[in-house]
């Protein structure tokens, strides 16, 4: 039943090529080369070139573990003082359109990764909720990386993108895994009833509990609510130190980046051989299903008003799929579905596509919309 | 000196699911559990931590009475020997100041 609306949307993609001329295609080629050849993707290169040869890079889990505590809490905290700035400025005039287009893109991106998996991959229920829960969730570095892009392009996105980060994570999960435990559940109780051993008893809670207590939501949320707070009461002499801790023009935060792309680099090379594993057609849901998602973003971006680097990099979140909170949590609730393919199309797939091709693609979907 | 033969469950499995098998170990009648990372290699590799700096691969050990030993090892291979990569044994132990190992 679900076939042949998604059919009809594949009839029509060579009329959406069609539009794509050759200017386009150029201007394309010229963000993608402008995008790859930067430190951060070339220190993702070089993780996965490193673990295919054998080579000797490693980096320490406490070095790592302690960037990402510094990336999530810079992302929160400057994302909270511009908030503050804004909210000053336009109340909630500005941003209530985007947060609401956030979290409409957070229960749908989801539903349509379920029903590609399902009926156009023919995955089995547990596996397409499983992947389905990745890519309805986010990555926060695919979010550093796109905003230094935009950054870099001369055209930051608006100030409040982080709120919107923080928006995205949780209900993509969440509808995922209620979704795959419902109608995983007739199947075990099926299963019961023919083997006469009793139902395990379903572990959605507290999964969902630990995902919305996890790391990256406490610290990036937290922070952001710090930086929000201190900006509003603070004497900005006083907030100055902070500010320039977190912000330091960009230059703390961008050279770790490029230490924690290493590591993931590293991560993602191992993951490489189950490629051959899990399939073309996980391949490509992996590559097309961040198109279709990140359009959406775009668009729904510039329809609430979003700027070009906001369209893009809220395209390029929405785009994401998550490989830190979304694994542990589906494999409680969805012991049946195969991590290996949720894993191996969240990071060794989606994410590389998204930081070197990706975005860029987004930045000039953002463009063809009209956003400016 | 006085040495109580008592049982040693031990459970080697993947991460995610350690912590709840060590407190649904206290609550079918253990009276403590040690956990450990460790690594190693099974048949099925199936694990969900990455990037998150957890170990793989955990181990949980038990020194119960027979009867305990019995509930933890039917619990851990009804609900997770399916799905999850896992293994669990029985050994016995002999046991200094044993009495404090069974659950009054």
């Amino acid at each position: 039943m679900f076939t042949l609306p998604l059919a009809a949307l594949c009839g029509q993609m060579p009329a959406v090529l069609a539009v794509l001329n050759a200017d386009q295609f150029a201007r394309i080629l010229d963000s993608l080369e402008r995008n790859l050849l930067t430190p951060i993707p070339l220190c993702f290169v070089l993780g996965i070139v490193c673990t295919r040869i054998h080579g000797g890079i490693r980096i320490p889990k406490e070095l790592y573990l302690s960037i990402a505590i510094f990336l999530l809490m810079s992302i929160g905290f400057i994302g909270g003082h511009e908030l503050a700035h804004e909210y000053h400025e336009h109340g909630v005039s500005t941003i209530w359109k985007p947060a609401l287009a956030t979290l409409l893109l957070g229960c749908v991106t989801p539903i349509t990764s379920y029903l590609v998996l399902r009926y156009l991959c023919r995955f089995s229920i547990a596996d397409s909720a499983g992947i389905a829960a990745h890519y309805g969730s986010t990555s926060a570095v695919t979010y550093a990386v796109a905003n230094s892009f935009v950054e870099q392009t001369q055209h930051p996105a608006n100030s409040f993108l982080p709120t919107l980060v923080t928006i995205l994570e949780c209900p993509g999960i969440a509808i995922a895994l209620v979704l795959g435990a419902a109608l995983s559940a007739r199947e075990r109780a099926a299963k019961a009833g023919a083997t006469g051993k009793p139902v395990r008893e379903s572990k959605l809670g507290e999964a969902l509990y630990e995902v919305m207590t996890g790391q990256s939501i406490m610290l990036m949320a937290g922070l952001l609510v710090i930086g929000f707070i201190s900006t509003l009461f603070m004497d900005p002499k006083g907030f100055q130190p902070f500010y320039d801790f977190f912000q330091s023009k960009g230059m703390l935060f961008r050279g770790c980046l490029c230490i924690f792309l290493l590591e993931m680099g590293l991560v993602a090379g191992e993951r490489l051989g189950d490629l051959v594993k899990v399939g073309p057609a996980l391949v490509a849901f992996g590559i097309l299903m961040p198109l279709v998602h990140g359009f959406l973003g775009v668009y729904l971006g510039h329809v609430a008003g979003l700027n070009l680097g906001g369209c893009t990099v809220l395209g390029a979140i929405v785009a994401s799929a998550s490989y830190i909170a979304a694994p542990p949590a589906v494999r409680l609730t969805l012991p049946e579905a195969n991590p290996t393919l949720s894993i191996t199309a969240a990071l060794a797939i989606t994410f590389p596509f998204n930081i070197a091709f990706g975005i860029p693609i987004y930045f000039e979907m953002a463009k063809w919309v009209g956003a400016t | 000196m006085q040495l109580y033969p008592l049982k040693l469950v031990t459970v080697v499995g993947e991460t995610v699911i350690m912590d709840d098998i060590a407190k649904e170990g206290v609550a079918l009648g253990a009276t403590g559990y040690t956990l450990a990372e460790v690594s190693g290699q099974g048949s099925r590799g199936a694990r969900a931590e990455i990037m998150t700096g957890a170990a793989k691969t955990m181990k949980c050990e038990f020194v119960v009475p027979m009867d305990v030993a019995e509930k933890i090892l039917r619990h851990v291979s009804h609900d997770y020997f399916e799905h999850y990569a896992c293994i669990a044994w029985l050994s016995d132990v002999q046991v200094v100041r044993g009495q404090a190992y069974v659950s009054h």
